[in-house]
């Protein structure tokens, strides 16, 4: 085990030799100020990312801001990141191999041209951090401080799970498919593994991607291949995917206990909850997003349309209402014409207020669940899968 | 196929050098006003944060937190179970330090906005 000094001097002897000396030097004695005030108007520069929200840039976490939400699909340099740790450094596609072992017949090991030459499959997804809509929790809750836009909708092409899985010829004792990337574990953190259910993996739009909205998958992304899991929080889909494993129950580890899981019972806001009264969280809630206008905005006199997104995870939108009058009544807007059976709904409504003055929009969407967004968050402590009402203000100038 | 644990140290390089790179594209600020600096501020265990924390993450993940004292305590001893290394005489003075600049009380963090993505692949390039 190296220790975190030894760490640290590796860590800016590397820098020196890259030439990044001074900044990591500065991070590495944690006295920084004098670092800042030379980089004071930088922008943070993230290869292959445009105008994100910064969360948090080592590790990198970045948030879509939400008016860049005006497309069914969301392009790759606007699409949120979520890392729990590092990314690696670099994947070599030639040397590249994803190994699946456990309760199956015969342990396998493809390579990326192996997958290649598998039917490929496409799914339109949208998917989203299990804690997005965190920071809008009350009491706050530890995590990325998510604002509304840990989300996204894209297309992604790879060969089902279930293509992989039965050629290693899945065991009757299958239960759970776990998955392992390549990112890298700093210090003693435990390692992002999950599972999901074996229905779930067998289910056919269950991929291993190699591609998103029709190329290659990015590094950010998961290069070369990535589990997608559609209509489950984010977490449910490993990148950088290089181990499957099936078991004979759910994995275990952090990030399925205590991690990644709701209560059974809704719970008062700060309240404790005991991990037996818990459960695993899978498919997404319905939610809608206001994309526009902006909230704190001023309009001009005149028709406006309000805009947005709506999804249900593995259900189906099947209306998005508006109110602009803080919810006294509410009105059904247009669902856009683009939909797949996992991703989300543009909508619009056009809004032609009478009289000028402050304005609250709110935004509601109901699925074919019979689901309805609710007014107030449902509270739990770790922040997951927040989806009250969503809210703009606006003023609306003579 | 090796298991997490091992495997740490075999590519303990190519996350330093990962490290390394991205610190070179990312530089450290990008912020114009000190409430999206992502810095930690000036206390008695400013230092020993950065260094027990750093490590792993940048100091932007803590700023952005806003905690009562029970939870910046969990959050402290589930880090310190994790691999940060905090002098136990420094554990009541570092959940204190946390506790009174990213209490609930405090006003909201403002997040930075990364470049837009012209600027980054010309920063980037070799």
């Amino acid at each position: 085990m190296t220790s975190r000094r030894d760490f640290l001097k590796t860590a800016s002897a590397a820098a020196l030799a890259a030439g990044a000396a001074h900044p990591l030097l500065s991070w590495a004695s944690g006295n920084s100020s004098a670092a800042d005030a030379a980089y004071e108007h930088a922008a943070i520069a993230i290869p292959g990312k445009d105008r994100m929200i910064v969360r948090s840039a080592r590790f990198l976490d970045l948030e879509t801001p939400v008016e860049f939400m005006t497309d069914w699909i969301t392009p790759v340099n606007h699409f949120f990141v979520r890392n729990h740790m590092f990314e690696p450094a670099r994947v070599e596609a030639k040397t590249w191999q994803l190994s699946i072992a456990g309760e199956v017949e015969k342990a396998l090991t493809f390579t990326l041209a192996d997958l290649e030459k598998l039917p490929l499959h496409s799914v339109v997804n949208t998917m989203e951090c299990a804690g997005n809509g965190r920071s809008l929790q009350n009491p706050k809750v530890p995590g990325i401080q998510w604002g509304k836009g840990a989300v996204g909708n894209a297309r992604f092409s790879g060969p089902s799970l279930k293509t992989l899985l039965e050629k290693a010829g899945v065991k009757d004792t299958a239960k759970h498919v776990q998955f392992r990337g390549l990112d890298l574990v700093p210090g003693k953190v435990p390692p992002f593994i999950r599972s999901i259910p074996i229905d779930k993996a067998m289910d056919a739009d269950t991929l291993v991607a190699t591609q998103m909205n029709g190329a290659p998958l990015t590094a950010h992304h998961g290069f070369p291949a990535r589990t997608i899991t559609p209509g489950w929080a984010g977490a449910a889909s490993c990148k950088w995917l290089t181990e499957i494993t099936v078991l004979d129950k759910p994995a275990e580890g952090n990030f399925m206990n205590p991690g990644y899981r709701l209560p059974n019972t809704p719970v008062k806001p700060g309240d404790a909850v005991k991990p037996e009264d818990t459960h695993s969280l899978t498919a997404l809630s319905v939610k809608s997003l206001i994309t526009s206008p902006s909230d704190g905005g001023k309009l001009k006199p005149g028709a406006h349309a309000i805009q947005g997104v709506a999804w249900a995870g593995e259900a189906d939108i099947t209306k998005v209402e508006i109110s602009t009058d803080a919810g006294a009544t509410w009105t059904e807007a247009q669902l856009g014409k683009d939909q797949a059976k996992y991703a989300w709904r543009l909508w619009s409504y056009n809004w032609k207020p009478a009289k000028s003055g402050d304005y609250t929009i709110l935004s509601r969407a109901t699925d074919s669940q019979g689901r309805v967004q609710p007014e107030a968050p449902v509270w739990n402590p770790s922040g997951y899968l927040y989806n009250a009402y969503d809210q703009v203000k606006v003023n609306l100038n003579v | 196929m090796s298991r997490p644990s091992e495997r740490k140290l075999s590519e303990l390089s190519a996350i330093v050098l990962a490290l390394a790179f991205f610190s070179a594209a990312v530089g450290f600020a990008g912020e114009s006003s000190s409430d999206s600096s992502g810095q930690l501020p000036a206390g008695a265990m400013q230092e020993k944060a950065a260094e027990a924390c750093s490590t792993c993450h940048e100091a932007r993940i803590i700023v952005q937190q806003r905690l009562s004292k029970a939870a910046w305590t969990k959050e402290v001893d589930k880090m310190m179970k994790w691999g940060a290394e905090v002098d136990p005489k420094d554990r009541d003075a570092l959940i204190d330090y946390f506790s009174a600049n990213f209490g609930p009380e405090q006003p909201a963090y403002v997040a930075p906005r990364s470049a837009s993505e012209s600027t980054s692949q010309s920063k980037t390039k070799k």
